[in-house]
C-alpha cells in the first residue's frame, strides 16, 4: 500500500520523477568468503543485524526461563545456581549482545547512507569490530552452557567477583567476555566519529544531518569516553583474579565502592548508549508517516547532548543505599531529576511531529509511537526513584526491574523494532508484511505492559530483585503470574515478527528507492544499496533532500536511485575484502583465553595476532587510484 | 422511588464500606507492602512518594492523552493532503521545558529536606543494634545489652533503633519494607540507618529480605522484625541474656550450674536493665514460653511472640527436598543432643550457645535460643523438627551453596560433589534436633 503512495504526497519535489518499482529485487550474493572478507558497511550491517537478533533470542529464552520460574512460589524448575547463571546472562546478552550491537548494525547501515558517503572511514576496523563482537559474544555465552556461566550479575559487584568469594572460572568468562567487548564498541566508536566529522558528503553540515545519524554521533562519544572507564574497572578485577592484585579484596582492605562508582560512571551512560539510537530511529521514522519535518529539530540535537552530557554526572542514583551520605545523595538526586527535563523535550517533540501531520498507521510508526508511550512510563518511574529518600524503597525491589524494562524494551527495543520495519526495504529491497507486523505490533506492546507493568507492584509491595523463587503468602503470587503469562504471549508475537522477517526477505514486495516517501539521503539509492551507495556524492541543500531539497538535491537523487552499474563501470574504488581483521579477532580471543587455558597461551595468541595485525597493515586498502 | 432515594443516601456509606473492606484486605494480604509503613522513616519515604505519584499520575496522562489525542485526530485520511510543514515552537518548546521544571522543583525540595532529616545522627537512647550481613543470614548484635542472636530481631514500639550495618564477606542489603527503606552492608563500611516504629502499632512478625545480590542464597537471605511493647522487650532482652540450655529429663538433677558459670552475673545484668527499659511498665506479662521447672526467674519472666501470634506471612512454606529421606517417627535425647553438638557432631566449630564454654563457633549464627525461632536456615524453613532434621542431615542439599556441611552418614554433597562416608545416623540427628528444640 504504502508503496503507490510515493511522491504524490511530496509536493516540494514536484520537479522529481522517481523511479518505478522494479519488479525484481538485486540481492547481494556471495560466498562464504565474500562475508568472512567483507569490509562493506552494509554487510557488516547486516551481520551485525543476524548476530544481534540471534543474541536477541538467547537473552529472550533465558528471560522466559525466569519468568518460568518465578511464575508461581517456591518453583525449582531451575536450581539457585542455574537462575543466577540465567538471569546474568540475560542482562549481559541483552546489553551487550543485543540491544548495543542492533543499535550498531543501524550506525553501519545507515551512518554512510544518511551522510551520503560510500563507506566508514575505517573499513577493514569495522570488520575487525564486528569479529571481535561475535567472538566475543560466543565466549561470553557458551561457558552457560556447561554450567560455567558467568553468575554474578551484569552488574558485577565487587567483591563478589573476587576469586575469594567467586573461585571458579564463571566470572573469568565475564571479565575477559566484557573486556573484549569493549573493544569491538571503542573500534567502533572512534571508527563512527571519524566517518560522521569526515566523510559527510558536500552541504551536509551537522545542522543538516538526518537525527539518526545525530544521536550515533553523541552515542559514539559516549561509548568513547565511558568504555575506557569499565576497561579500567574490568582490568583491576581481571588483575585481581589472574595476578593476585589486590584492588577489591576486602581482606586486604580493598574498597567494593570503587567498582560501584567505576562501574556505573560507565554503567549509567550506558543507559544512554543504549537507548539514543532508539530516539534516533524514531525521529526518522516518526516525520516520514506524519508527512512532516522533525518538530524542533535544533532542540532535539541539543537535548541529545545534554542527556549525554548529563548521563555522565548522575552514577552515584544507582548507590542511594549505599549511604554516600546526605549531601552525596542530594546532589546526584537532583542531576537524576535534571536528566528529566531534555528527555521530556524530545517526547514533546515527537508529539508535536505527529501533530498537524497525516499519521500514518504502519507498523513501523505503530512501534515507533509505542517508544514514545512506553518510554513515558519508564521515565516518570525514572524521576520517582531521583528522589533518594523514596529510592530506599524501590532500589533492588522488582520495580527497578519494571523501571529498566520500560526503558530498554519500551524504549530500546520498541525503537529498534521500528527501525527494522522501517529500514527492511533498504536493506534487502524488500517490504516486511504489513498485516504480521501490525500483529507483532499489539501482541509486543500488550505482552510487554502484561509482563512489566505488574512488577511496579511486586516491587512495591516487597519483592526483591535476583531471587531466585519467593514464598507463598507474601502478596507477589497475582503480579508475578501475569508477568509471566506477559512474558509468554511476548514469545508468540516474536515468533510472528521471526516468520514475517524471513518469509518477507524471501519473498516481500519489491520496495524501490523510497517506499515511504521519505525524505532523507538513504532513501535516495536503490533498495537494496549498490556496494558503492552512491553514483555521485550527493550535493546537500536541506535536512530532508526529497521534501525540501532544491535543483542540486533533486539532481543527485534523480542519478542516484538509478541502479544496475557496477563499481568497475562507474570508475568507483572500493575497499578490498581481507580476513586480515577476522584472523586479529580470533587470534586476540586466543590471547585472553590463555589467562584461563594456560599461560602459554597468551603468547601464542598474542604472536598470532601481532601478525595478523601486521599482514592487516602492510597490505594496501584498495587498489590504487587512476 | 423512596427506595432508590434512600438508596442514593445509603450509596457514600457503601461506598465508603467497600472501600474499607478493600483496604483491610489489602492490609492482610500484602504482608511486605511499602504502602503502609509503620515508622517514621517509611512515612516521610511515603510522603516522598505520594508526591511523586500525584505529579507522576499528571505527567502521565497528559503525556499520554497528547499521545493518543495526535495519533487519532491527525490519522491519515487522504493521501494526497500535504500537511503544514511547521518546523517547531518556540513558545510551546520553552513551555514544555519549564513546566517539568517547575515540577521537578515541588520534588527536589522536599527531597533534599528528607535526606538530611532522615540522615541525621540517630537519637541519642536509640537502641543500637549491629546487623551483619553473611553469605547467607543475618547476625544481629544487641551491644547496650550484650547478647547476640540471627535472623530474628525484637525491636520496642516507639523507640528508635539505630542499625549499624556491616558486612564480612561481600555486600549485602537490609530491608523491611514495612518499617523502613533498604541500606547495604558493605565490607570495610559502617553504615546506618535509623527509625522508630510507631508506638502504637501491632505486636507482629515483619518480614525483612537481602536486597543485594550476594551470591547462590541470595533469594533465601531473610530475617524477622517482631515489634512488641517495652515492657515485652525488656522481658524478651532479659530472655535472650540467659544462657541457653535444655530441660533434662525430669528425673534428672538439675543442671544448668556445669555450663552455666557466667549466669548470675548476666542475669543480674539483664535484670537491671530491664528494669531501666521497662520503667512505667509496672508488670511484666505472664511467661508464654512452657514453663520449665528448672528455669531461673529471668526464664520465667522471658517473652517471646506465641507462635499462634505469628502471622502466616512470616511462617515459611518452603517445602524440604524428597532427596532426604528421615523417620520423622525417631525421637531424640537432648542429653544425648548436647554431646554431639561439642562432640562428634562437630557444631560448636561453628555455633555459639551462650552459657557453653565449648560451644563458642562465630561462622555460623548464634543457636542460644534457636529453638523459639519461627524460622530456620535464615527464614527459609520452618523450624520444626521435619525440616530440622533434614537440615542438620544435609544442609547444603536444602540451601545452595550454604558452608553448613552436609552431616548425615551417606549423603551427597553437592559442593564437593561426593558422598559422604562417615557422618551422623539417623539417630543422632535426632538427638541433636532435640536438643536444639530445647534451646528455648
Amino acid at each position: 500500500m504504502a508503496t503507490t503512495v510515493i511522491d504524490t504526497t511530496t509536493p516540494h519535489l514536484q520537479p522529481f520523477v522517481p523511479s518505478p518499482v522494479p519488479t525484481t529485487v538485486q540481492t547481494y550474493k556471495g560466498t562464504v568468503w565474500d562475508w568472512l572478507t567483507t569490509t562493506d558497511h552494509k554487510k557488516i550491517g547486516t551481520l551485525y543485524l543476524f548476530t544481534a537478533l540471534f543474541f536477541f533470542l538467547v537473552g529472550g529464552l533465558e528471560a522466559e526461563i525466569i519468568r518460568a520460574q518465578l511464575g508461581a512460589p517456591n518453583r525449582h524448575l531451575v536450581s539457585a545456581e542455574a537462575y543466577n547463571q540465567i538471569f546474568t546472562m540475560h542482562g549481559t546478552t541483552m546489553i551487550f549482545l543485543a540491544i548495543m550491537p542492533l543499535s550498531a548494525a543501524f550506525f553501519n547501515f545507515l551512518i554512510p547512507l544518511q551522510i551520503g558517503a560510500r563507506d566508514v572511514a575505517f573499513p577493514r576496523l569495522n570488520a575487525f569490530s564486528y569479529w571481535v563482537y561475535l567472538f566475543g559474544g560466543l565466549f561470553i555465552s557458551i561457558p552457560i552452557l556447561f554450567g560455567h556461566g558467568p553468575n554474578a550479575g551484569w552488574f558485577g559487584y565487587a567483591p563478589l567477583t573476587t576469586k575469594t568469594y567467586s573461585p571458579g572460572i564463571n566470572i573469568d568468562f565475564w571479565v575477559i567476555g566484557l573486556q573484549i567487548l569493549g573493544i569491538s564498541s571503542l573500534a567502533a566508536g572512534f571508527n563512527f566519529i571519524t566517518t560522521i566529522i569526515n566523510l559527510r558528503s558536500p552541504g551536509m553540515s551537522l545542522m543538516r544531518m538526518p537525527m539518526f545519524t545525530w544521536m550515533a554521533f553523541i552515542v559514539q562519544f559516549m561509548i568513547v569516553l565511558a568504555f575506557p572507564v569499565v576497561t579500567v574497572a574490568l582490568f583491576f578485577l581481571l588483575m585481581d583474579r589472574f595476578f593476585g592484585t589486590q584492588f577489591y579484596e576486602v581482606a586486604s582492605g580493598g574498597d567494593p565502592l570503587l567498582w560501584q562508582n567505576l562501574f556505573w560512571i560507565f554503567g549509567h551512560p550506558e543507559v544512554y548508549i543504549l537507548v539514543l539510537p532508539a530516539f534516533g530511529l524514531v525521529s526518522e521514522v516518526l516525520p516520514t508517516f506524519s508527512k512532516k519535518p522533525l518538530f524542533g529539530y535544533p532542540v532535539m540535537v541539543y537535548s541529545g547532548i545534554l542527556i549525554g552530557f548529563l548521563g555522565f554526572g548522575v552514577w552515584a542514583h544507582h548507590m542511594f543505599a549505599v549511604g554516600l551520605g546526605p549531601i552525596a545523595d542530594s546532589v546526584f538526586g537532583v542531576t537524576t531529576m535534571l536528566i528529566a527535563i531534555p528527555t521530556g523535550v524530545k517526547i514533546f517533540n515527537w508529539i508535536g511531529t505527529i501533530a498537524q501531520g497525516q499519521f500514518k498507521a504502519t507498523s513501523a510508526s505503530l512501534f515507533a509511537v509505542g517508544l514514545v508511550a512506553l518510554f513515558t512510563i519508564g521515565g516518570i518511574s525514572g524521576v520517582m526513584h531521583s528522589s533518594p529518600p523514596a529510592d530506599l524503597q524501590q532500589t533492588d525491589s522488582y520495580f527497578i526491574v519494571a523501571h529498566i524494562h520500560y526503558v530498554l524494551f519500551g524504549g530500546s527495543i520498541m525503537g529498534i523494532f521500528a527501525g527494522i520495519y522501517y529500514y527492511f526495504p533498504k536493506m534487502f529491497g524488500r517490504m516486511l508484511n504489513e498485516k504480521l507486523g501490525k500483529i507483532h505490533f499489539w501482541l509486543t506492546f500488550i505482552g510487554m505492559n502484561l509482563t512489566f507493568f505488574p512488577m511496579h507492584f511486586s516491587g512495591m509491595l516487597g519483592m526483591p530483585r535476583r531471587i531466585y523463587t519467593y514464598d507463598s503468602g507474601q502478596g507477589w503470587e497475582l503480579f508475578n503470574a501475569l508477568s509471566t503469562y506477559g512474558a509468554y504471549l511476548l514469545v508468540v508475537a516474536t515468533l510472528f515478527f521471526i516468520y514475517n522477517f524471513f518469509k518477507s526477505k524471501k519473498s516481500g514486495r519489491p520496495a524501490g528507492p523510497n517506499p515511504w516517501g521519505a525524505g532523507t539521503l538513504e532513501w535516495t539509492i536503490p533498495s537494496p544499496p549498490p556496494p558503492y551507495n552512491f553514483v555521485v556524492l550527493p550535493t546537500v541543500t536541506s535536512r530532508y533532500p526529497l521534501w525540501e531539497g532544491k535543483q542540486a538535491d533533486i539532481e543527485s537523487a534523480r542519478i542516484n536511485q538509478q541502479g544496475g552499474k557496477t563499481a568497475e563501470q562507474l570508475g568507483i574504488v572500493l575497499p578490498y575484502g581481507t580476513i586480515k581483521p577476522l584472523l586479529a579477532a580470533l587470534f586476540m580471543i586466543v590471547m585472553f583465553s590463555g589467562l584461563i587455558v594456560g599461560h602459554w597461551l597468551v603468547l601464542v595468541g598474542s604472536a598470532a595476532m601481532v601478525l595478523a595485525l601486521y599482514g592487516w597493515l602492510t597490505s594496501p586498502l584498495e587498489p590504487e587510484h587512476h | 422511588m423512596i427506595g432508590s432515594h434512600r438508596l442514593r443516601r445509603l450509596a457514600p456509606f457503601g461506598v465508603a464500606a467497600v472501600l474499607a473492606l478493600a483496604l483491610a484486605a489489602c492490609a492482610q494480604s500484602y504482608p511486605n507492602s511499602t504502602f503502609t509503613p509503620h515508622s517514621d522513616l517509611g512515612r516521610s519515604i511515603d510522603f516522598l512518594w505520594n508526591r511523586l505519584m500525584f505529579f507522576g499520575t499528571i505527567v502521565f496522562i497528559l503525556v499520554e492523552g497528547a499521545l493518543v489525542y495526535v495519533v487519532i485526530r491527525y490519522r491519515r485520511r487522504s493521501e494526497t493532503v500535504m500537511p503544514p510543514q511547521t518546523h517547531g515552537n518556540v513558545v510551546l518548546e520553552i513551555t514544555w521545558t519549564l513546566i517539568p521544571a517547575a515540577i521537578l522543583a515541588f520534588i527536589a525540595v522536599p527531597t533534599v529536606r528528607t535526606i538530611f532529616e532522615t540522615q541525621a545522627p540517630a537519637p541519642a537512647n536509640s537502641l543500637v543494634i549491629e546487623v551483619y550481613g553473611h553469605q547467607w543470614w543475618w547476625e544481629f548484635r544487641y551491644p547496650e545489652y550484650k547478647f547476640a542472636t540471627a535472623n530474628e530481631i525484637y525491636v520496642p514500639k516507639g523507640r528508635t533503633v539505630d542499625l549499624v550495618l556491616r558486612s564480612n564477606d561481600v555486600i549485602h542489603s537490609f530491608w523491611v519494607p514495612q518499617l523502613a527503606g533498604k541500606r547495604d552492608a558493605i565490607p570495610n563500611h559502617t553504615n546506618h540507618i535509623w527509625f522508630t516504629p510507631d508506638s502504637n502499632m501491632a505486636t507482629t512478625v515483619w518480614n525483612g529480605f537481602c536486597t543485594e545480590y550476594c551470591g547462590d542464597s541470595h533469594g533465601e537471605m531473610h530475617f524477622r522484625v517482631v515489634t512488641v511493647n517495652p515492657d515485652q522487650f525488656a522481658s524478651w532482652v532479659s530472655h535472650q541474656q540467659a544462657p541457653g540450655f535444655f530441660s533434662p529429663a525430669p528425673a534428672a538433677p538439675p543442671s544448668p550450674p556445669a555450663a552455666l558459670p557466667a549466669a548470675p552475673a548476666a542475669l543480674a545484668q539483664a535484670a537491671g536493665k530491664a528494669a531501666v527499659t521497662a520503667a512505667p511498665a509496672t508488670s511484666i506479662p505472664a511467661p508464654v514460653v512452657p514453663v520449665n521447672p528448672t528455669a531461673s526467674p529471668a526464664q520465667l519472666a522471658s517473652y517471646v511472640l506465641p507462635r499462634a501470634e505469628v502471622p502466616e506471612y512470616a511462617i515459611p512454606h518452603t517445602p524440604f527436598p524428597d532427596a532426604i529421606k528421615f523417620d520423622d517417627r525417631l525421637q531424640g535425647d537432648p542429653a544425648a543432643g548436647e554431646k554431639l553438638f561439642v562432640g562428634a557432631g562437630t557444631c560448636n566449630a561453628c555455633h555459639s550457645v551462650s552459657g557453653n564454654p565449648l560451644a563458642v563457633g562465630t561462622i555460623g549464627p548464634n543457636l542460644t535460643h534457636v529453638g523459639s525461632r519461627i524460622a530456620i536456615a535464615a527464614g527459609m524453613y520452618i523450624n520444626d523438627k521435619p525440616h530440622l532434621s533434614r537440615w542438620i542431615k544435609n544442609a547444603r542439599l536444602m540451601k545452595s551453596g550454604v558452608l553448613m556441611p552436609t552431616l548425615g552418614k551417606g549423603q551427597y554433597d553437592p559442593q564437593i560433589k561426593a558422598t559422604t562416608p562417615s557422618g551422623l545416623s539417623d539417630q543422632q540427628v535426632a538427638d541433636l534436633v532435640a536438643y536444639i528444640q530445647a534451646l528455648k
